[in-house]
């Protein structure tokens, strides 16, 4: 019987048990290869097989956990040698009485943004173990013991992309109920069954008396069959045994037919006896049907939003508008985008739309970029934001979760363009209610193009609880009729179609005075109409209060708690005043000049004294005859040991605050224009993943008022070269931590001078010194930080 | 090993480059404050396991069949019999916890990752003194990681393995052989029967010379 009729069938499947420790108890020495005994120990893992096969096991796993080409290398074999033969014994003791499955384990290293292995890298791990094993000939995929979501995307992706087998997926759970590296079984299920998973799993870690409380979890959020598959207990205190017995394994794990769990096998410590009485235990037992109500609801690795109340999604990482956006686009400065994503999750977003298209730029690989830096800073999920289906799709490969796609429309060519894709990745997607003619007046109209839209994805196969759909709001100054269509046609999407709705709100007051009155206000009517994820600023209290009084107010808000933490100690006024919080915090600064304040180090205070300055001052006098002065004297201070390293960095995070407000002021000013200095190109080297020394260099330089192009760590030395040459920069900076990764700081140093380019290079870290610098070709050598600045005035000025 | 609750603030102090005696109570209070965030987010795990060694021409030899090459470890381990390879880690969401803080702040930043390199220091601690009642009667030489002296960094990966430590405790090793997540150790402690020379623990070994930030301050690393 094949995997998929098998699942279909009533009754439980029972898998097989513990490998690892039945080829020790077999002979395997401490520091033999357990990957290589389908070559060393033929008989041994046939026998093994074969026990499994007769205690009752339906779906045999290959002995291939560990054969992915990174583990192989310390053992001189190749995929291609190791898989088909494990393949075979496992063939061989099935006897067409069991199915085999290529089991994929982890590769071994960590993925970014934890470790340094690249996606796309991962994917083609994989796929050479599943290209190699499908030429052999397996009934199905078990990816297993994952404790990495990206991971287990990348295997997933490499089974779908080089093959039409079903695939398990099973992570691995500590007792938080989270994996090693903090992802839920929650964001697991939603993703993994967006992308096509055919059952979802737990397994190792833990024993079977901790399953019920993952697999609840697990069937709160997909509607896939669930497999379970633990150790033998826990690990034995004592020993390197496990806690529990075959008998006590199989009683508790028969009590998960109540949890509706499909699949049974065991992991570390179990054996065949296991197994066999596992298979007797779940005999008497009938698997109960868990009614499964998935809602909609979008997730990163560690958190999951469900829609089932106003999701506020912040709209401020978008270049439309907002001419410091762009500024930091075309410089490549994903750090100014970060903090924009931080500032918005702190004030209460829940989803963060990313966009970053502008003409003068690559917008997929920029997109790229920014994805994998969000989610190495924040685990709100996001809204992938472009009108370019391959921009699109770049961003939902890397992204790790379900994301939401925005957008398609009702124009065919879109929807064939995209939906495929959203039906891929697992993403949700909004839908304007727009076509080729443009946007309908009506509601009705715009309800009937909500209607095809939601009609071609159902065809695709993505869920009608994945669909979200915005109703678009026009500016009430042109239009006035258009508001009330609008929210009528949020109101009758909501109730005839039954789908979550989106919408832009600030668009609404263009062109009006108070415009937070009017947006606040339609904002509220929108949300009373029906709206589920309003596409705002958070940093705009107003925006914010709107959403939770709306919560209060429909009984949403338990207890009010929500409210009360936000508002208990608020100073609220009723009047209108223009403008959101950098306005109220432009207060004067108390009695300390700006000078003062930097070399103090507070950071609050510098930005409203900046400000204060400029109204008499212009932004040049205030850069070099106040903050670089006041800079110089901290770092002289810091030379001579007056002062050490914190100070210094709180001292230019004062000024960093400074130099943002005069860049705000020369970015407002017509034809204003960044402070045209020399760019200076920092990198972390390949294979180094140690970055904070380079990242508090560039804090100083661009303090100093040098505009840095950080390109982050585990660096390719070509990506050095194509920045310094893109950017025309006079200086390069190169860090390096550790002994093995100075050789790449080296290649990286000689590729720039053959390509001619040039710059001066600096390099620093830790165990640098300055003869070494000079072997390697570097122009100087920068002890800490404060030298680096030294540097950069000299070569720059 | 209980759980972590407090960490040493002159120590923190020292991996920032300040010396503790010098320190401001601002500063102090700085690092205290990172101290309990950082206490909030750590996940301590380790792994150990004793193994046979003998002495061979190119380093020593661990029961599993891996060389530890090099002279140095051989002089450290002189006397050994046997040694307890361990490692730690503090997890992955300490890497995350430091990687949203240089976006906001970076002195805060730069706080926690001391705070963070004192923890796996403290956690190490706790660890060999586990070992030390483990074995009655022994001495140990002071421990041991990758990277110290002649020892290549390149072990890390086969010495987690010897721990299967990817899957127990989910710390891997990068191409380049760096551990991940970054707060993280591997360490060798010989296991000697009766008295050995105890040797001091220095930065002899150390390429940077005692050039760095911590030698500045006037401590020491303390971690590979």
């Amino acid at each position: 019987m094949e995997f998929r009729e098998l699942l279909k069938a009533s009754g439980p499947i029972l898998l097989d048990g513990g490998m690892g420790t039945m080829l020790q108890a077999r002979g395997l020495k401490l520091g033999e290869h357990p990957e290589l005994a389908a070559l060393e120990h033929p008989d041994w893992l046939l026998d093994i097989h074969r026990a499994y096969v007769e205690a009752g096991t339906q779906i045999l796993c290959a002995n291939t956990f560990g054969a992915n080409r990174e583990k192989l290398k310390r053992t001189g074999r190749t995929v291609e040698e190791v898989i088909p033969p494990s393949i075979a014994v496992a063939r061989q003791a099935a006897d067409g009485k069991a199915l085999v499955a290529l089991d994929l384990g982890p590769i071994g290293q960590l993925l970014e943004p934890t470790g340094s292995l690249d996606f796309e890298t991962a994917v083609d791990i994989f796929a050479q173990q599943v290209r190699s094993a499908a030429r052999a000939g397996v009934d199905l995929v078990k990816i297993e013991t994952m404790t990495d979501l990206q991971e287990c995307r990348a295997a997933l992706l490499a089974v779908k992309e080089n093959s039409d087998l079903p695939v398990i997926v099973s992570l691995t759970y500590e007792e938080r109920g989270r994996t090693f590296l903090g992802h839920s079984p929650a964001c697991a299920a939603l993703t993994l069954e967006g992308m096509g998973a055919d059952v979802i799993g737990i397994n190792c870690s833990l024993g079977p008396r901790e399953m019920p409380v993952l697999v609840e979890e697990l069937t709160r959020w997909t509607t896939l069959p669930i497999s379970v598959k633990p150790n033998a207990g826990l690990p034995d205190p004592g020993g390197a045994g496990y806690d529990i017995t075959a008998d006590e394994f199989a009683a508790a794990m028969a009590d998960l037919t109540q949890l509706g769990v499909k699949l049974y096998g065991g992991c570390c410590g179990t054996t065949p006896e296991y197994i066999a009485k596992l298979k007797k235990a779940l005999e008497d037992r009938v698997i109960r049907a868990v009614p499964r109500n998935i809602p909609a609801a979008v997730c990163s690795p560690a958190r999951a939003v469900p829609v089932d109340r106003v999701r506020v999604i912040g709209e401020r990482i978008n270049p439309t508008g907002k001419k410091r956006m762009k500024q930091a686009l075309l410089q490549d400065d994903v750090d100014f985008m970060l903090s924009q994503a931080l500032e918005q999750v702190e004030a209460g977003a829940d989803i963060l739309d990313v966009n970053v298209g502008l003409p003068e730029i690559d917008e997929g690989a920029m997109m790229v970029k920014v994805v994998k830096a969000l989610q190495g800073v924040t685990d709100v999920p996001l809204q992938l934001d472009s009108t370019r289906p391959e921009v699109l799709e770049r961003a939902l490969r890397v992204y790790c979760g379900k994301a939401i796609v925005n957008s398609v429309n009702g124009d065919e060519e879109t929807l064939d363009a995209i939906l495929p894709l959203v039906k891929k990745y697992g993403a949700a997607v909004v839908g304007l209610t727009l076509d080729k003619k443009g946007i309908p007046k009506t509601a009705l109209e715009r309800l009937d193009i909500a209607r095809r839209i939601l009609n071609r994805a159902l065809n695709y196969g993505i869920r009608q609880e994945d669909v979200y759909i915005d109703c678009l709001t026009l500016t009430v100054s042109a239009e006035q009729e258009a508001a009330c269509q609008t929210l009528e046609a949020v109101r009758r999407v909501k109730k005839e179609l039954g789908l979550k709705t989106v919408l832009g709100v600030s668009n609404i007051s263009f062109g009006l005075p108070a415009r937070p009155l009017v947006n606040q206000n339609f904002l509220t009517m929108a949300m009373a109409m029906g709206l589920d994820l309003p596409i705002i600023n958070p940093n705009l209290d107003a925006m914010m209060a709107a959403v939770r009084s709306y919560h209060l107010l429909m009984n949403i808000d338990r207890e009010a708690r929500d409210f009360i933490a936000a508002y208990a100690n608020a100073d609220v006024s009723t009047s209108i005043t223009a403008g959101g919080k950098t306005l109220q915090s432009a207060a004067p600064a108390g009695e300390r000049t700006l000078a003062q304040i930097v070399e103090a180090g507070l950071k609050g205070e510098a930005g409203p004294a900046a400000r204060k300055l400029l109204e008499t001052a212009s932004p040049m006098e205030v850069v070099d005859g106040i903050l670089i002065p006041a800079l110089d004297r901290v770092g002289a201070d810091f030379e001579a040991g007056r002062v050490f390293l914190p100070q210094l960095i709180q001292a230019a995070g004062a000024a960093q605050a400074a130099f943002e407000v005069i860049r705000e002021q020369l970015s407002a000013q017509p034809g204003g224009q960044e402070m045209a200095r020399g760019v200076v190109v920092v990198a972390t080297v390949k294979g180094d993943i140690h970055d904070i020394g380079k990242n508090i260099v560039k804090v100083l330089l661009e303090n100093y008022g040098y505009p840095v192009v950080d390109l982050g760590r585990d660096v390719e030395p070509a990506a050095v070269v194509e920045a310094v040459r893109k950017h025309a920069a006079p200086l390069v900076g190169l860090s390096a931590l550790m002994t093995t990764t100075l050789g790449s700081m080296e290649t990286t140093i000689r590729l720039l001078r053959e390509e001619g380019l040039p710059c001066k290079v600096v390099v620093g870290g830790a165990v640098l010194t300055a003869d070494y610098a000079k072997k390697i070709g570097a122009d100087f050598y920068a002890k800490d930080a404060k030298e680096s600045v030294d540097v950069a005035r000299q070569v720059i000025g | 090993m209980t759980a972590l609750t407090r960490l040493n603030t002159d120590e923190i102090l020292r991996y920032m480059g300040c010396p503790p005696e010098r320190a401001d109570a601002g500063l102090r209070a700085q690092a205290e404050d990172c101290a309990g965030e950082l206490l909030g987010v750590v996940r301590p795990r380790w792994r150990e396991r004793t193994v046979e060694l003998s002495f061979e021409a190119g380093g020593v030899r661990l029961e599993n069949g891996l060389l530890l090459p090099g002279e140095d470890l051989k002089r450290h381990l002189a006397g050994c019999g046997r040694a307890a390879v361990f490692c730690a880690t503090l997890g992955a969401e300490t890497d995350a916890l430091i990687r949203r803080a240089e976006r906001l702040d970076m002195g805060r930043a730069l706080a926690l990752d001391c705070c963070a390199s004192a923890a796996v220091e403290e956690i190490c601690d706790r660890i060999e003194e586990e070992l030390h009642s483990k074995f009655p009667g022994c001495s140990f030489p002071f421990r041991y990681s990758p990277g110290y002296g002649d020892l290549p960094l390149s072990v890390q990966g086969p010495l987690l393995d010897l721990l299967d430590a990817p899957r127990r405790v989910g710390l891997c090793a990068s191409a380049s052989h760096i551990l991940t997540p970054r707060k993280s150790v591997t360490a060798i402690l010989g296991v000697a029967q009766g008295e050995i020379a105890q040797q001091k623990r220095s930065c002899l070994g150390c390429p940077a010379q005692g050039s760095c930030q911590y030698r500045k301050a006037g401590g020491h690393c303390g971690i590979s």
